[in-house]
């Protein structure tokens, strides 16, 4: 199975390493390399976000920027325009974003729409909530909003300088990381997965559709509200076009698939490796040829998908199993032939 | 004052509406041939546009004229897209290669901005300034050409679906593949032409487009969504659906900005789209004709 049990994950000790060097990681990075770092944990968190409902219950939704966009539109212009703590604004856009989430699903659930039109539809919302954000001067209109400087004041939403951004990114990306683990070993998970794979089938054993996918929809969605805001924040100028645009969602779809989907190891592999590798790009690329990196993800995503469509990480794990399994295989001959059966590599 | 304010909306919203119908037909026989619902087909579209900018500024074509050269490159461009992108494909799962086709939209859009800038451009035309002025109603000379090349090939795409032994196979391969192939169709053949056909209407419409638009890399997404709203609206594969379709969003869009005060006035077709989807989740016409 490619799923580790969570509390044998927990356990071992690499996630730890991999922790603690990404702890100390602000005590060695130059400034320029830790703004690469937290750009890439903020979408670890945007893509951990969208793997709940993307990867693990398979609704490709186009929709997230609805999400993102409120978390970090509708934080701000509440800050902004109200008064109202970023604290609050942020529970309010992630309550908000669960219940549009939940609602897009029930949606999809009340008309049947199947797949495709799950992305068809979704892509309208965020077209839709697009256009309502460049229209509406509350929300800042197609000129954006600016927050006032960071003093670091945590009370007020205000994590300092770089380092503050750093921690808060790297704790937005475990806690959507350990969400994700969550619902894959738990009853929930087993239930979007077997939606995914046969929707006729999960209801005939007794899950109920519309409740799993609206969870699964609302999680994301809250999920994705509260990395926004957090990016909305570390950026300090809300850009409509960025956070509201379908460009980031479109990213993080394409980038999570490279990975591969289904658990979340491949969105978390690819987005580690690709956003830092398209970030560099753009530093010292990003004058002559503004349009690089995204060329590059362009080009890979259609790679991947003909040469190895389950993604990279399914890809290398079989691949890696297979030779051990040979390995095993040829220490173990005796045993084999005492009639056990040879272990079969898993082929597909 | 209102009666020609309404006149003027309806004839405009007709004109944008024909040209959405023909963009829709493009990215529809290319799903009926071979199921593929192309995500990037804005972008192509953009591409189109950006093909007749140099065009004009390296030969000084006028965008009429370019189409000597923009039809073939694209019907090119179409053919390569299914052999080596589209072909390898078949009978995987359909989510993988809508995303497939999001990866090329991503390329094509991130190409056009290394080769062309991402500052917005303009292509002029010498019958852009010319108005044709019946009664209070007034229409611009470019929007004309549009309908009137957009009926007259959607006419001629009508009769050869039709009324040709290509037709006949193309409609065959729609139905079932397996059975077209098995009365001596050369099923990849047939697709690889349809590709072919589907860009070529689409450099037409990106032609007729182009006139005084100004053209950016980024819209291609923008268009890629109305396309897919008409194609669904349209009910996928009927292609007189798919130019109602094209009919109503132009119409929606028109009355949306001229009528509807705001933001509620440009996210009128969405929301039209968005309530037909759920109340007629096959399409205006229902099923495929």
């Amino acid at each position: 199975m490619l799923n580790p049990s969570f509390w044998t994950l927990l356990r071992s000790p690499v996630p730890w390493i991999v922790l603690a060097v990404a702890v100390s990681a602000p005590l060695w990075m130059s400034p320029f390399y830790m703004s690469i770092a937290i750009l890439t944990l903020f979408y670890v968190g945007f893509a951990m976000a969208w793997n709940i409902v993307g990867g693990i219950s398979g609704l490709l939704s186009l929709g997230h920027s609805i999400f993102v966009g409120t978390g970090a539109i509708l934080t701000s212009a509440l800050f902004l325009n109200l008064g109202i703590n970023m604290w609050l604004g942020v529970v309010i856009a992630c309550v908000i974003s669960a219940l549009v989430g939940a609602v897009i699903s029930w949606l999809d659930y009340r008309f049947r729409l199947g797949h495709l039109s799950f992305a068809l539809i979704t892509l309208a919302f965020a077209e839709v909530f697009l256009l309502v954000v460049l229209g509406t001067d509350f929300l800042g209109g197609a000129s954006g909003l600016i927050l006032p400087n960071d003093t670091g004041n945590f009370l007020q939403f205000e994590f300092g300088g770089g380092r503050g951004y750093f921690y808060l990114s790297l704790s937005l990306a475990v806690f959507a990381l350990l969400v994700n683990l969550l619902i894959i070993n738990s009853p929930l998970g087993y239930f979007l997965r077997c939606i995914r794979d046969n929707e006729d089938a999960a209801q005939a054993i007794g899950i109920d559709l519309l409740r799993c996918k609206m969870v699964s929809m609302a999680i994301s969605g809250a999920l994705s509200a509260l990395v926004g805001a957090a990016y909305g924040r570390y950026m300090v100028f809300i850009d409509p076009y960025l956070f509201a645009g379908l460009n980031l969602t479109i990213e993080v779809v394409l980038v999570a698939t490279i990975g591969g989907l289904g658990t979340p190891f491949g969105p978390l592999v690819a987005t580690l490796l690709l956003i830092p590798f398209g970030e560099v790009i753009r530093g010292h690329l990003g004058g002559v040829l503004p349009g690089l990196h995204t060329f590059i993800y362009g080009a890979l995503i259609v790679i991947v998908i003909l040469a190895m469509p389950r993604g990279l990480v399914p890809t290398a794990q079989d691949w890696w199993q297979r030779r051990r399994r040979r390995g095993e295989a040829a220490q173990e001959k005796p045993e084999l032939q005492r009639g056990l059966k040879p272990p079969t590599p898993m082929e597909d | 004052m209102l009666i020609p304010e309404f006149l003027q909306t309806l004839v405009q919203g007709f004109l944008l509406g024909s040209t959405y119908g023909l963009m829709a037909l493009g990215m529809a026989i290319i799903y009926a041939v071979s199921g593929v619902l192309n995500f990037a087909h804005g972008d192509f579209l953009s591409l189109a546009m950006y093909l007749c900018l140099a065009a004009f500024s390296y030969l000084a074509f006028d965008p009429y004229l370019a189409s000597v050269i923009v039809i073939p490159c694209m019907a090119a461009l179409g053919m390569g897209f299914y052999q080596w992108l589209v072909r390898p494909m078949v009978g995987r799962q359909m989510l993988m290669i809508v995303q497939l086709t999001l990866g090329v939209a991503f390329m094509v859009q991130s190409g056009l901005l290394m080769a062309f800038g991402g500052q917005p451009k303009r292509v002029p035309s010498v019958i852009e300034a010319k108005l044709l002025i019946v009664g209070d109603v007034v229409v611009r000379g470019p929007q004309l050409v549009a309908l009137g090349v957009s009926v007259v090939l959607a006419i001629c795409l009508y009769l050869s679906l039709n009324k040709t032994s290509f037709g006949r196979e193309v409609r065959a391969v729609q139905q079932v593949p397996r059975a077209a192939a098995l009365m001596g169709i050369n099923v990849p053949r047939t697709r690889l032409i349809t590709f072919a056909l589907g860009f070529a209407v689409l450099a037409v419409a990106g032609i007729l487009l182009v006139p005084g638009l100004p053209i950016h890399p980024s819209q291609g997404l923008r268009y890629t969504v109305i396309t897919l709203m008409v194609v669904v609206l349209g009910g996928l594969t009927n292609f007189v659906g798919v130019l109602l379709g094209g009919l109503l969003i132009g119409l929606a869009e028109a009355f949306g900005t001229v009528y509807v005060s705001g933001v509620s006035g440009f996210v009128l077709p969405y929301l039209i789209f968005i309530l037909i989807l759920l109340f007629r989740p096959k399409g205006l016409l229902g099923g495929a004709a």
